[in-house]
């Protein structure tokens, strides 16, 4: 039975771009609610509760529900130890943010009706916003 | 003509950005609304540039010597 990890130091604020990069990711079946029910991978129900939620069953086969409860500050992961360790080679939350950072990035481009030009530089994405 | 400077660094999901062009506190705004989106930064500096005020002289009146 993996244990699951709260990650409070990495909120998510927007909602509609955290669907956005959870989609980027592959996981277009998220299951919205009031405090829903987190279940292992072999259908164990645990304690923790989360307002978004992706069912195991489109996570993998040995995975367990993927959470992400809201509080004041916006949405926190709540990840097993063994989804964390193994989704996306154990780079999944630094994916989601990466996704996630993307798409704050085009928010922010739309809103100021600016023009936006992306380069890579070796490991970093550098993305120049002129408007 | 400002620009908006965004750093992500996929290896830890960080993002950096840096407004550039705006002098004054008017790249506020800017750094609201990604606020508004990002939460609340690790780290925020002031650049020299932010410390400008564009337009805003300070005027100096003497006392009429009597």
């Amino acid at each position: 039975m993996s244990k699951y990890l709260t990650y409070p130091d990495m909120v998510f604020t927007d909602r509609r771009l955290l669907l956005a990069a959870l989609a980027d990711l592959g996981y277009r079946d998220v299951e919205e609610g009031e405090a829903l029910s987190l279940y292992g991978y072999q259908g164990d129900r645990r304690p923790e509760t989360a307002e978004l939620v992706v069912r195991r069953q489109f996570v993998g086969a040995a995975s367990n529900d993927l959470g992400f409860a809201r509080t004041p500050q916006g949405y926190v992961p709540i990840i097993s130890e063994y989804d964390h360790r193994t989704l996306h080679d154990g780079r999944f939350l630094a994916a989601l943010r990466t996704s996630y950072a993307e798409h704050v990035v085009d928010a922010v481009t739309q809103r100021l009706h600016g023009m936006a030009r992306r380069t890579v530089d070796g490991n970093v994405i550098k993305i120049t916003v002129r408007y | 003509m400002p620009e908006i400077i965004f750093t992500i660094d996929p290896t830890a999901g960080k993002l950096e950005m840096h407004v550039v062009g705006i002098a004054g506190p008017a790249c506020e705004d800017i750094a609201k609304l990604a606020k508004q989106l990002l939460g609340a930064p690790a780290q925020e500096e002031q650049t020299a540039e932010y410390r400008l005020r564009p337009g805003i002289r300070p005027v100096i009146r003497r006392k009429a010597n009597p």
